[in-house]
């Protein structure tokens, strides 16, 4: 212990051969990303959720299409589909929580301190939490929404469905998918920053992809409310959700909104960019 | 280098910084006292910007700290065990807090070394013993290779050994030109460590010297002296300019005369003594007296606080306090 700080580098100036940068950053937030054990464990559950409950829909799929007459190509397309992304109303649960972590894990532990000491301006660090968390997310969720396509796609034809690999609306709907997830947790990441905390985090983000569109759909239900349903449709799940639906088309009947997979994007994407402007202007003025 | 002006920091109607100067200079440790809840912490964390000061204003290096192109080689920073994920190793944390400056596993490791975690280095942190969660704190400071150290309670936690291994650090770490900053509420840990000491009282800095002069506060001129010749040399003693006052039949305190006075007074006037000793006050006793009431001291307020501790009751100015022999076992 006393032969102390030989090994402390000479220069007592610091030496300059290292400099803060973006890269470096997101380099940074990508060994956080990888060496907990929590992260691991949500996205295999996104990639198991994803597969199983694929598999799961299309063996049950043989009992209720096996003896019905022929589907149209566009039925068979949209019902692989919906074989393949059915697990993200579940994994995007997970993606949720998993975003909300990133952020309030380092809050709670105190690392964020660390972290800003590290990276004095803050939002880089943040911008480099999202591209890194939102770039991961969407490759588990792309691989595993492909990899239940494929697996589920010998086990279809005996129900009467050929999913057409070539389709390319039916392509862009499984990106669309993988697009969801990443965004449902970037919008996560954000509200994780606003409130700081884990249990309020997860608390306000599932409340809004999971407890808002129910009470919704019962006021739709009991008053047949056009503003209800439209509003229903601009919460990220059923924006976001037009992502992955097989050529969604846009429409106005009787003043009820649906939106087409482009406008359910950008709707989307405004939910985030409006979370991260307000994380971002709190992050920069807040103590921590 | 790190330079405070009028550095304020309020929390509602709490002020926990009240516009403290100071400054820590490059090859010195600078010790940074004062009881809980001085604002020590605070004081910190706003030196590399966690907190928002008020108003005022510190830089380091000569530059806000958020302005460095290259932060972490200009500033290490311990500023509790806790800033770390509980959930990651230290090996995985130290590589992720270095990767945004491309400090790479080289540095990762060396560090490592020097901290003595290579046993404990994959292991997760919230495992971690308090003391351990220090070594690594050091470590995730010393990343940069730093031009000044920032450090606070570094050895909160730690063993004997680490305590020494702390002290022998920041001594070589001030010896290679660099700024060390460091706060403790160890009195006797400070003594051994800084060579400039900041004593903060309730936001505000009360003093702001050499260690040798804090100690000196509190020594004060007081002198005992054991003689059997006592009512003689009292006397002897007031024709002189000072001030002797008996507390057993052959022990006078005697004030506003130094030890070697003293003794010429009584070898030229042909009194016996029996013991002849200059009190010598301590830094916990220098710490005590100026935060005990430290409302009433004010920056640069330490003629004041010289005043009150010692047996002394006519007070002394500061300049003879600093004379006074203090060398003796003061730093013990």
């Amino acid at each position: 212990m006393t032969t102390t700080a030989a090994a402390v580098a000479p220069k007592p100036t610091g030496s300059r051969t290292a400099a803060l940068s973006f890269a470096g950053t997101l380099r940074s937030e990508w060994i956080k990303l990888r060496s907990l054990r929590s992260t691991v464990w949500c996205y295999g559950i996104v990639i198991a959720i994803t597969v199983l409950f694929g598999i799961l829909i299309a063996q049950t799929a043989s009992a209720t299409f096996a003896s019905g007459g022929s589907l149209t190509q566009e039925d068979q397309q949209s019902y692989a589909l919906l074989v393949s992304t059915l697990g993200i109303g579940f994994s995007q649960l997970v993606a949720a929580v998993l975003g909300v972590l990133v952020i309030s894990g380092e809050y709670g532990t105190g690392m964020i301190r660390s972290t800003f000491t590290a990276v004095p301006k803050r939002l880089p660090a943040l911008f480099a939490k999202a591209i890194v968390f939102g770039v991961v997310t969407f490759v588990v969720g792309l691989v595993s929404i492909f990899a239940t396509a494929l697996i589920t796609a010998p086990m279809l034809p005996k129900s009467g469905i050929t999913p057409d690999f070539g389709d390319s609306q039916f392509l862009l709907a499984l990106v669309g998918g993988a697009l969801y997830l990443a965004l449902i947790g970037i919008l996560s990441l954000a509200i994780g920053t606003i409130v700081r905390n884990s249990a309020g985090g997860i608390a306000a983000s599932l409340g809004l992809v999971l407890v808002l569109p129910p009470v919704l759909q019962i006021i739709v239900a009991m008053t047949q409310a056009e503003w209800a349903q439209n509003l229903a449709m601009f919460l990220p799940d059923q924006a976001g959700g037009r992502l992955y639906a097989y050529a969604a088309e846009a429409s106005v009947t009787g003043g009820v909104i649906v939106l087409d997979s482009l406008q359910g994007g950008l709707v989307m994407l405004a939910w985030v960019a409006v979370m991260f402007v307000i994380a971002s202007v709190l992050l920069k003025r807040r103590d921590v | 280098m790190i330079e405070a002006q009028g550095l304020t920091k309020r929390y509602g109607a709490k002020t926990a910084v009240d516009g403290i100067s100071f400054t820590a200079r490059p090859g010195l440790v600078t010790g940074f006292l004062g009881p809980n809840g001085a604002g020590k912490s605070t004081t910190m964390r706003m030196i590399v910007g966690l907190d928002r000061p008020t108003a005022g204003a510190v830089t380091v290096n000569g530059k806000p700290y958020a302005d460095h192109h290259s932060p972490l080689n200009e500033v290490g920073v311990l500023l509790d065990a806790k800033a770390v994920h509980t959930g990651r190793s230290a090996l995985n944390h130290l590589l992720a807090i270095g990767a945004t400056h491309g400090i790479g596993r080289k540095r990762v490791d060396e560090v490592i070394a020097l901290t003595g975690l290579e046993s404990v280095a994959r292991k997760r942190v919230g495992g971690f013993s308090l003391g351990m969660g220090q070594r690594l704190g050091i470590a995730t400071a010393l990343l940069g290779d730093p031009a000044t150290l920032i450090l606070d309670e570094p050895v909160n936690g730690l063993d004997p050994e680490g305590v020494i291994w702390v002290r022998n650090l920041a001594r070589f770490l001030a010896g290679e030109g660099r700024t060390v900053f460091l706060s403790s509420h160890l009195m006797s840990e400070m003594a051994q460590t800084a060579d400039h000491i900041i004593v903060l009282g309730r936001g505000k800095v009360i003093a702001d010297s050499p260690v040798a002069d804090i100690i000196a506060l509190s020594t004060g001129t007081a002198v005992r002296v054991r003689t059997p010749d006592a009512a003689r040399f009292a006397e002897l003693i007031a024709t002189h300019g000072g001030s002797a006052k008996s507390t057993e039949h052959d022990l006078l305190v005697v004030n506003g005369m130094a030890a070697p006075q003293l003794g010429e007074l009584a070898s030229t006037s042909g009194v016996v003594l029996h013991e002849l000793t200059p009190a010598v006050g301590s830094l916990e006793d220098a710490y005590l007296s100026l935060t005990q009431d430290d409302v009433e001291y004010h920056a640069g307020g330490m003629a004041a606080a010289s005043a009150s501790p010692t047996p002394s009751a006519a007070p002394a100015p500061a300049s003879a306090a600093a004379a006074a022999p203090t060398t003796n076992g003061a730093l013990r």
